[in-house]
């Protein structure tokens, strides 16, 4: 690289002179070396190495501890954890509050784990909760969701999102939702459905009440993925009744608002995805109709289709990203 | 050789580095108005969303076009020669000269999808052409002369990064299938080493030539393959399955105990020199090797139980981080722990709740019969965390 880079700007008098001593003094402390995501990154792999060692070395010795035992660990663990934030958290503000110090976040985390396992372990041990199982998960969501707002954690969010799912017997994380989740079923479907409108109508309402206004991103991110899927697959369950057209028209429906908030909040993730989910609805309606027809030049045609409209997306993206960013 | 306008580039890396200087303040917005003005870029790179939004629409294109072109063309029994791939691959290659000396896209999605299906069908048609002179286990030395050639020259030309991975690859087998024929198999090892080696000393070597300073990512590429190349070339496991495979050897390897020393040492070795010279590239690769060699040792021998190893393992991390943290605290020897200040678009994502979420909310499976009420939820991974 150029060293004499910003004194020859200097020189052109591009750059001002108040800016190139600003330069030069940056350029005169020693530079650093930072290991903070390496760091973090250990951090990370040494937490799941120790839950998973200390749960595998419980789950062989369970006959010599003794379940109480087990229990015992599992809320000392807890609770110390959950005290510890207690103690160091900054105030409690409707804005986003930062962590008081880098192993903030991993406490909290761990503290949340134990509680869930806590509770798991207690209903599957001992049964407290007999037979109303949607209480034994309620409770962990209610308190995943109570914790990721007063300490402020994205992690723990998303947590407690994946286990509103878990409660209404569904799944939201990508690898689940792609492998193991079968949509032949009409109440899955609408599950999915009302959990997807669920976490929208919060994103939106995290938005218009300015509460905790970071934690839009993770409510839109799983409802927009969850709520195109479900109308996707409602429409292919429904594909020969007149609620297929109810689907198609909840897939317009949503495209439309979800296009708009696009450009407000200046997203081009959402954006990206608008676009192509929608675009995938539309090809599946182009290919029913040609299907119809059913001959070698609907297949001529479909191939056609194809190369047309996604060149028309791709001029529609760079156009729609012009767009966004002169918004 | 490169596709792209190189004034333009040179332009980008100026741009670059004093948007770098804007973020933290010490250049006025004004100012870079100014500075990207008289140095313009041309390019048409959108950002990264839009760019993966643009590789899977060109990569539809491509297929579809493809498709219906070999509707047209079955008719004429033209699809089974080798020929017909290539020339869909020169119909690709030729999309991707427009798209970059016409249309001046960099990084956009599209050429990247154009890189990639060209390539892939050149790919797919050497694989056809070989195999119907060859059997299979003789046709892989011809089959990376192909590639080998193939993938350097989209490297050279498009400083694309894939291409780049691919070119290595199929470089080092071709060394290693050439060297198990004409030489002999015990040696292959010590060849691999020295090729991979010499690459990196030679990557290392070009990434401070300002001749090759287009190729700064490639670059890197390279050198984080020679590294794990370099070790894999001397790892007991990789060394005990080949000796296995084409010498039919069982038991332990010849030079045995230099080979688990490699195996234990090298990941050491290169965290020291990734410390020392303060290179990203050597201590990011020494500690994913360092998992290697463990998992490496335990393949062999079973000192301890699977449940006592991790929490042990658990442990020494944790104690690990606490100490380089504490010593951190304040910077040292240039070394600092403070959360790097240069905006990363990923960072918009929010990556790291995504991942939070995605490891650790099997636990909180409720009890199995649980879906009696909403009709079952499915829930993997039982047990890889905490006490179930």
């Amino acid at each position: 690289m150029d060293n004499n880079l910003f004194e020859n700007l200097h020189a052109e008098g591009l750059i001002s002179e108040g800016s190139i001593e600003k330069i030069r003094q940056r350029k005169a402390q020693p530079l650093l070396f930072s290991v903070h995501w390496e760091i973090r990154t250990l951090l990370y792999v040494g937490v799941l190495l120790l839950t998973s060692g200390s749960g595998l070395l419980i789950y062989d010795n369970i006959d010599t501890i003794g379940h109480q035992v087990v229990l015992m660990l599992i809320a000392l663990i807890c609770a110390g954890s959950l005290l510890y934030c207690f103690k160091t958290k900054l105030p409690f503000s409707r804005e986003k509050v930062k962590s008081p110090n880098s192993y903030f976040d991993y406490v909290l985390l761990l503290g949340s784990i134990t509680l869930v396992s806590f509770i798991g372990y207690l209903q599957y041990q001992y049964g407290v909760f007999g037979t109303h199982y949607g209480m034994a998960t309620l409770i962990p969501m209610l308190a995943l969701f109570f914790i990721a707002y007063y300490f402020d954690h994205l992690g723990i969010l998303s947590m407690a999102i994946a286990n509103l799912a878990v409660w209404m017997g569904v799944t939201v994380t990508p690898k689940e939702l792609l492998l193991h989740s079968d949509f032949n079923s009409q109440a899955i479907v609408l599950t999915y459905l009302v959990l997807g409108l669920i976490l929208l109508s919060a994103a939106w309402a995290t938005q218009h009440f300015a509460f905790k206004g970071h934690f839009k991103f993770s409510y839109q991110h799983y409802g927009i993925h969850v709520t195109y899927i479900a109308f996707l697959a409602g429409y292919f369950l429904f594909y020969d009744s007149v609620a297929a057209f109810g689907f198609m028209m909840g897939i317009a429906l949503l495209s439309a608002v979800m296009y708009n908030d696009a450009f407000s909040s200046k997203s081009f993730y959402f954006l990206l995805l608008v676009v192509l989910y929608s675009y995938i609805a539309i090809s599946s309606l182009v290919v029913r109709v040609l299907f119809l027809v059913g001959d070698i030049g609907a297949i001529y045609l479909l191939l056609l289709y194809f190369i047309g409209s996604a060149i028309g997306m791709i001029m529609l993206l760079i156009n729609l990203n012009k767009k966004l960013k002169a918004a | 050789m490169i596709a792209y306008n190189k004034t333009w580039l040179a332009n980008l890396r100026l741009q670059q580095q004093v948007k770098n200087h804007t973020d933290h303040g010490d250049i006025s917005d004004s100012e870079f108005k100014a500075i990207a003005e008289k140095y313009p870029v041309g390019f048409y790179s959108p950002n990264i969303f839009v760019r993966v939004g643009l590789f899977i629409l060109t990569c539809i294109i491509v297929l579809f076009a493809d498709g219906l072109l070999s509707l047209m063309a079955a008719s004429g029994n033209l699809i089974e020669s080798t020929g017909w791939f290539i020339f869909l691959g020169l119909l690709s290659y030729g999309g991707l000269e427009l798209m970059v000396n016409g249309k001046n896209h960099f990084r956009s999605g599209v050429d990247d999808a154009l890189v990639f299906t060209a390539g892939g069908l050149f790919i797919i048609a050497f694989g056809i052409m070989v195999l119907s002179i060859h059997n299979v286990a003789g046709g892989f030395l011809p089959f990376t002369m192909l590639v080998f050639p193939l993938t350097l020259y989209l490297t050279l030309r498009f400083a694309d990064m894939l291409a780049t991975a691919v070119c290595y690859g199929s470089f080092l087998w071709m060394i290693f299938l050439y060297w198990t024929k004409v030489g002999n198999v015990a040696t292959a090892p010590f060849v691999l080493m020295l090729i991979s080696g010499l690459t990196y000393w030679l990557s290392r070597k070009c990434s401070n030539h300002n001749r090759f300073i287009n190729y700064d990512n490639c670059l890197g590429v390279m050198q984080v393959l020679s590294l794990l190349a370099l070790y894999a070339a001397g790892n007991y496991y990789a060394i005990d399955t080949l000796s296995t495979e084409l010498m039919h050897q069982t038991g332990p390897v010849a030079f045995g105990i230099f080979f688990w020393l490699w195996t234990i040492l090298m990941p050491f070795v290169y965290l020291g020199f990734g410390i020392k010279q303060k290179n990203r590239i050597l201590l990011r690769t020494g500690l994913l090797l360092v998992v290697a060699a463990v998992l490496t040792f335990r393949n062999y021998y079973h000192l301890l139980q699977v449940d006592i190893m991790l929490t042990i393992a658990g442990i020494v991390v944790l104690a690990l981080v606490y100490a380089i943290s504490k010593y951190l605290k304040t910077p040292k020897h240039g070394f600092t722990n403070a959360e790097p200040d240069d905006i990363n678009a990923m960072d918009s994502l929010k990556i790291e709740s995504l991942i939070v979420a995605e490891t650790f909310s099997h636990t909180p499976a409720g009890p199995a019969n649980d879906g009696a009420k909403f009709g079952g939820g499915d829930f993997g991974g039982g047990g890889s965390s905490s006490s179930f």
